[in-house]
Order: structure tokens, then C-alpha cells, then sequence
């Protein structure tokens, strides 16, 4: 005998959790005389607990990152600018604001017992934050996408000031090294954006980076005195073992 | 996350605050991935509609309706653009079993991702405006009148839509053992 549509109604009600108290008092009068109302419930009740029990997928690793990348960035055109809009608005103040926060940075950071020269050269674990990645001319970029490791790593200048832009994420503790070949230049900072429990060291001609996994934004500021062409070159290691390795270039423009 | 908390964050993200759209993807990115991946059965094609929803949300904040949760507005985006992926790749049902792995022990993972599989087959018979259903209700834990509010249908039909899926995924499941 089928069972009645009202009660195949509060069966499946009752499995989504959606009866009233006098619905459930209804409902279980009606399943202590009806056998199979009772194998129908049951039956739903298993179904859902198979459906309800199904583990989510993760996501994958780099998505979020790359959904972040993808999308512009806005600004409240009804807001009335700042003082720090209409300075980094100005391109030349927008530089000379940039480095003296990065000067700054890097002076507030230190301790005197770290700071072994004016160059800051063999200098450790410099943590700070900016507000805004620097946004200084692009001088070549690179784009990584391993396993472990996804996002873009940029070298910018503005006159003397080169910045090495780290946009990274990653799924395991990396260590970055970046080797500059023109010895001159100098360390001259560093800044991270949103984020925390990165170790760097600098020496002469080399920087080198310890990241913890998930998102990472960075800033290394370098000095190269004269805007002499150089090439910085980078290598990513995860455990030891090399995992990534590229160039990037810096020629002045003429 | 509350209502608040959402309508907060949107504000900032109107406002320009890429910090605050992080924090909405951060919070949504699983629940809209697992209903684009329930809906396609394809993990590539869950992730590119997932960049796909997240990057029109971005775009359209201004039409967003502020009384409204802001899950039913992305769920909504998530569900249609997932409809319309099937329709535009001509994605003809049901589609291909895609293996998955649920992180667990030989034995477990065999049974459970066996389990899953089977789940997941049974749900891509069920045509795609009653799947949805099912996912929002046991994927994304809706309740009959946020289901009514996301697919703007009245919860008369969330109930009829839902009874007729599940009927169909049981006797599915029994075929596939």
C-alpha cells in the first residue's frame, strides 16, 4: 500500500531536520503502525547520512592566489585623496616617499648591535610590513608554477633603488637566494606585505630569504649605485634540494 | 560568517579593499569550489568556474542587494555559472567518473573514495536543476528556505525537487552497489 503523500511529505521533512514538534509527534504515531513508512525513513535517513558524510574537496593550492592576481586593483574614485594619495600620486614624490619608508623600515628594524656598516650588509632577520607594494618601473619578471611554489617574482627600479618584488605562494618552507653580480650593489631593506615568520640575511652580492608556506608578498630593496646593468639571479630550495632557479635582468634605460 | 560580518566586508570591498575580497574568497572559496566540482564532476573545470564566480562577484558588487545573504548571492552565480559551463562545453551527462582522493588510510580511502565515486556518479544522472538542490541542501548544509532564496523558486518546489532527486540518487546508488 503506498503510503499516504502527506507522510512521504514529513518523512523527508523530518530527515532535513525541517518538522515542527507536532509534526514529529505526527510523524511517529504514523511509523509506529507503518512498516513501510518506517523502511522509507530509514532508508532516506541512510541515504542522507551517506550524502551529509561525503568529505569536501580541497581546493587547489594556488587558487586562491591566483583569483587574488586576477583581479584589479579599485579605488573609491568618491573619496577625496589623502595626504599619501597626492604624494604617491606625484611620481617623483611617489619614489622619494618609497624609499625614504624603505630607509626607514629597514633603520626602525634594526638593532644597533645588527647594523655592522652603513651599507646594512650582513644584516638577519629584518621583519616589517608596508602598506602597498612599491610600484616602481618594471625591469623584467619571472613566473613560477611548481608543485610546491606558484607567483611571480619582479625587479623593478627607480633610479638608484632596485626592488626585488616577491607575489608568492607556496605549499612547503622555501628558502629564496638571490645572487647579484655586480658586487657594488648594496642591501638596502626589506618589507612584507601581510605577513609574517619570514627570515632574511643579507651579504655582499647575495640576499637570502626563509619563507613559511602559504602567501607571501615581499620586498628586497637594493642599491645600485649608478643603475649599472645587472643580473640578479634566483634559486628556490625546498628541503635542501633545488626546485626552482631563474634570472632576472636590469638595464638602464638610455 | 554572519550577515554583518559579509555586508562589512563588502562594503570594504566596494570601497576598494583588496584585503577584505581576500577575506570573502578566503571564507567561500571551498563551499563555491565543492559546489562547481558536485556540478561538473571535473576538478579543472570546478577551479576555472570558481575564478570564474569569484572574479564576477568582484565586478558586480554594485549590483548586489545588501538585504539579502550574501550566500545566496554567490551560490546563485556559482550554480548558474556552473549550468552554463555544461551547456557551453557541451558536457553531455553523465559525465566521465573522475577518481578522488580523500586523504585517508589504503583501506579507508579505497572504501570512501569507492563510496564517493559512486555518490557522485549517481548525482550527475540527476538532471542539473534538481543536483542543485542536493548539493545546496548536503553540500552546502541549506536549509529549504535559503535553497528557495538562492534558486528563487518557492520552497513548495525546493521539497518536490528535492524528494524526486533523492528518490532517483537511492535507486542509483542501489544499481551502482
Amino acid at each position: 500500500m503506498a503510503i499516504e503523500q502527506k507522510f512521504t511529505d514529513l518523512i523527508n521533512a523530518d530527515i532535513d531536520g525541517e518538522t515542527s514538534e507536532a509534526e514529529k509527534v505526527e510523524l511517529q504515531a504514523f511509523l509506529s503502525d507503518n512498516a513501510e513508512g518506517r523502511a522509507l525513513h530509514d532508508e532516506l535517513a541512510a541515504l542522507r547520512d551517506t550524502l551529509d558524510g561525503i568529505e569536501q574537496q580541497t581546493p587547489p593550492p594556488h587558487m586562491r592566489h591566483i583569483i587574488m592576481n586576477s583581479v584589479p586593483p579599485t579605488r573609491n574614485k568618491e573619496e577625496s585623496p589623502g595626504f599619501l594619495q597626492i604624494l604617491f600620486a606625484t611620481p617623483a614624490l611617489k619614489y622619494a616617499v618609497t624609499f625614504a619608508a624603505g630607509v626607514f623600515l629597514t633603520l626602525s628594524m634594526l638593532s644597533s648591535s645588527q647594523i655592522s656598516n652603513q651599507t646594512f650588509d650582513k644584516v638577519t632577520g629584518l621583519v616589517g610590513t608596508v602598506a602597498e607594494p612599491v610600484n616602481a618601473a618594471l625591469a623584467s619578471s619571472v613566473t613560477l608554477s611548481e608543485t610546491n611554489i606558484a607567483g611571480t617574482v619582479s625587479l623593478r627600479s627607480a633610479g638608484s633603488l632596485m626592488i626585488l618584488d616577491f607575489d608568492l605562494v607556496s605549499a612547503d618552507n622555501i628558502e629564496v637566494q638571490a645572487d647579484y653580480t655586480d658586487k657594488t650593489i648594496w642591501f638596502n631593506g626589506f618589507a612584507q606585505l601581510a605577513s609574517k615568520g619570514t627570515t632574511v640575511s643579507a651579504e655582499a652580492g647575495r640576499v637570502r630569504l626563509g619563507m613559511e608556506e602559504g602567501k607571501r608578498r615581499y620586498a628586497v630593496y637594493l642599491h645600485n649605485e649608478g643603475s649599472r646593468d645587472t643580473t640578479v639571479n634566483l634559486r628556490f630550495m625546498a628541503d635542501g634540494e633545488v626546485i626552482h632557479e631563474a634570472s632576472l635582468d636590469y638595464e638602464p634605460a638610455d | 560568517m554572519s550577515k554583518t560580518d559579509d555586508t562589512k566586508l563588502i562594503e570594504r570591498c566596494i570601497a576598494g579593499d583588496r584585503q577584505a575580497f581576500e577575506a570573502l574568497l578566503a571564507e567561500y572559496e571551498r563551499p563555491v569550489y565543492n559546489a562547481a566540482f558536485r556540478m561538473l564532476n571535473n576538478r579543472d573545470d570546478a577551479r576555472d568556474v570558481t575564478q570564474t564566480v569569484f572574479l564576477k562577484v568582484f565586478q558586480n558588487f554594485g549590483q548586489y542587494d545588501p538585504s539579502r545573504r550574501f550566500f545566496s548571492w554567490i551560490y546563485r552565480i556559482t550554480l548558474n555559472e556552473s549550468i552554463n559551463w555544461l551547456g557551453k562545453a557541451n558536457r553531455l551527462e553523465p559525465l566521465a567518473f573522475e577518481a578522488i582522493d580523500e586523504g585517508k588510510g589504503p583501506e579507508q580511502e579505497c572504501d570512501s573514495a569507492r563510496l564517493s565515486a559512486n555518490v557522485q556518479a549517481a548525482l550527475m544522472t540527476v538532471k542539473a536543476d534538481y543536483r542543485t538542490v542536493v548539493i545546496l541542501k548536503h553540500f552546502l548544509g541549506c536549509s529549504y528556505v535559503e535553497i528557495g532564496e538562492i534558486l528563487e523558486i518557492p520552497e513548495k518546489t525546493v521539497k518536490s525537487r528535492l524528494y524526486t532527486a533523492r528518490q532517483q540518487l537511492k535507486d542509483e546508488l542501489t544499481n551502482l552497489g
